[in-house]
């Protein structure tokens, strides 16, 4: 499991505000990526709204289900597709992960807060592109309830993404380069997570197969709690499954993690 | 110029042979690429069997018909996206000073570029071709090619004028990708379902309709839903290319003068 920092929060805080100002001084990508986002609000409207509109609605996801879905699903990948790990190839990259594992810290925790400071950034882009996107489309807002069970089923997929993430890069320390791997990992994922479109749409033995996947613990689940189709009922079933997945992860990266840095070290840094 | 260029695709070729394992990885990241898109679409269109009236088998050809002009761009012109970084380092200003066309400099730029994708597109397109039904006649045959590289010069003209801007602005790296991100995404259904006014933009501003929809309205003979144009302004597509290209390279001028022009 990933060290607790021995000392104290502090120099984590300071990791993460630094990560947040670093990503915030390019202004210009900041406003693409909202206004980016608001096209992609008003193409999913455009094209759910023509499907819908020929065919017989599938059961339980009727129209207003499924724009809330795919709005609420854009909402989140604001925060889900920054990748917090993108540091540690930064670091392996140009030797620098040397020093790090040198410093008093836990090089694990300080690549997460690094991660969650540039996501913080993000986060907050959330609040005006929300603002734009209730312009363009109506979202559901379910009872408070169900909506805390989102936010806390949201909060575990981050983790498992962020773990997800945390392995991938963790594979440069022997490779060095990950890119191409990462990206090809992040495409199947968008796909298998319920991110473009609603695992439940996914017919038969394939559809099952993808639900128990560790992709749909970071999308599909919260986004389903969302909309309903996972009753109160099945929420204790749903979040239980989306912790074993965070477990599994967590003890994947830990031995990948071990393993690396002991890598490191007997290659002399 | 000409021996230059056939010079370029001789180490593009050597590359290739040298670094094998190189070429099945990006092979395998231009798979995953298109085949995420396509699944996605057959799923969907599996719940939802009709769009605006496309069905699933002419969804599948109106993708591999952008497909061909998109990976046909990637093949040929695809290195302009590495002109921000070049501006950002300083290393453009020695294709100023060569005496060959600044554009074709940074276009000969070796970089490993294999025309994997423009493989997939040929296959893929075949395949479309087979399963959609569409009448192939020596029309056909003679205009494919043709319309898939005036869809190269669109796109191309596209990624050239974002890379002009790199002239005046140091990170466009985001609004590239949000650029490449959004023509894919928008591409990828026939404009009808769009308003007026985004069908008015895709047809004529940022002419993408050009790629695919009205070239597969006119093969599949289907009436254009959304603006009402006669089909056979599908058979525009190559002179779009050119006009749509023209205007782009005319700014990338502007942005070359400018550039030298302030020194930096």
């Amino acid at each position: 499991m990933i060290a607790l920092p021995r000392y104290n929060l502090e120099p984590y805080v300071e990791f993460a505000k630094k990560a947040f100002a670093r990503e915030a001084t390019y202004r210009m990508e900041v406003f693409t990526e909202v206004g980016s986002l608001v096209l992609r609000i008003y193409l999913l409207r455009a094209v759910w709204t023509a499907l819908y509109a020929q065919n017989a609605a599938p059961m339980n996801l009727p129209l207003h289900s499924m724009i809330t879905y795919a709005t609420i699903a854009l909402l989140m990948s604001l925060i889900l597709e920054v990748d917090g790990t993108r540091l540690i190839r930064e670091r392996l990259r140009d030797g620098s992960i040397a020093t790090d594992l040198m410093k008093p810290i836990s090089v694990p925790f300080y690549f997460f807060s690094d991660g969650f400071g540039n996501t913080a950034l993000h986060a907050a882009l959330v609040i005006p592109s929300l603002l734009f996107a209730l312009l363009l489309v109506h979202i559901d807002v379910p009872s408070p309830a169900t909506l805390a069970v989102f936010f806390l089923s949201f909060a575990i997929g981050y983790f498992v993404n962020f773990l997800v993430n945390f392995t991938m890069n963790a594979v440069a320390f022997w490779t060095l380069e990950t890119f191409a791997l990462q990206i090809i990992v992040r495409w199947i994922s968008d796909l298998l997570s319920g991110q473009i479109i609603p695992l439940v749409f996914v017919p038969g033995n394939i559809g099952r197969i993808v639900l128990a996947l560790p992709f749909a613990a970071i999308y599909s689940t919260p986004l389903l709690i969302y909309v309903g189709v996972i009753p109160p009922g099945g929420w204790l079933a749903a979040l239980g499954f989306q912790v074993l997945w965070l477990v599994v992860f967590a003890a994947a990266a830990a031995a990948i993690w071990r393993a690396a840095s002991r890598h490191i070290v007997i290659q002399g840094g | 110029m000409l021996a230059t260029y056939g010079q370029y695709w001789r180490i593009n070729v050597l590359t290739f042979l040298e670094y094998r394992a190189n070429f099945i990885m990006w092979f395998g990241f231009t798979i995953v690429y298109h085949f995420t898109a396509l699944a996605a679409l057959f799923v969907t269109m599996h719940q939802f069997p009709t769009m605006n009236g496309w069905d699933v088998r002419q969804m599948f050809f109106l993708y591999a018909m952008w497909m061909a002009g998109h990976e046909l761009h990637n093949a040929f012109f695809f290195n302009v996206v590495s002109v921000p970084e070049y501006v950002r380092e300083g290393r453009f200003d020695r294709f100023l000073v060569r005496p060959l066309d600044s554009l074709f400099q940074v276009l000969t730029v070796p970089s490993q570029q294999f025309p994997d994708g423009l493989i997939l597109a040929t296959i893929t397109f075949c395949v479309a071709t087979a399963v959609v039904g569409v009448k192939v006649d020596l029309l056909y045959v003679a205009m494919v090619p043709l319309i898939a590289i005036g869809g190269a010069l669109i796109d191309f003209g596209i990624s050239l004028f974002v890379a002009a801007l790199s002239f005046w602005f140091v990170r466009v790296d985001t609004l590239r990708w949000v650029v490449m991100s959004l023509e894919q995404e928008f591409t990828r259904y026939p404009i009808s379902i769009y308003q007026r006014g985004v069908q008015f933009v895709l047809a004529f501003i940022l002419p993408f309709a050009f790629m695919n929809y009205f070239p597969a309205t006119y093969f599949l003979q289907k009436t254009d839903q959304g603006l009402h144009l006669n089909p056979v302004v599908g058979l525009l597509t190559p002179l779009v290319g050119l006009a749509w290209f023209a205007v782009s390279y005319a700014v990338w001028r502007v942005g070359v003068n400018h550039y030298q022009g302030t020194g930096s």
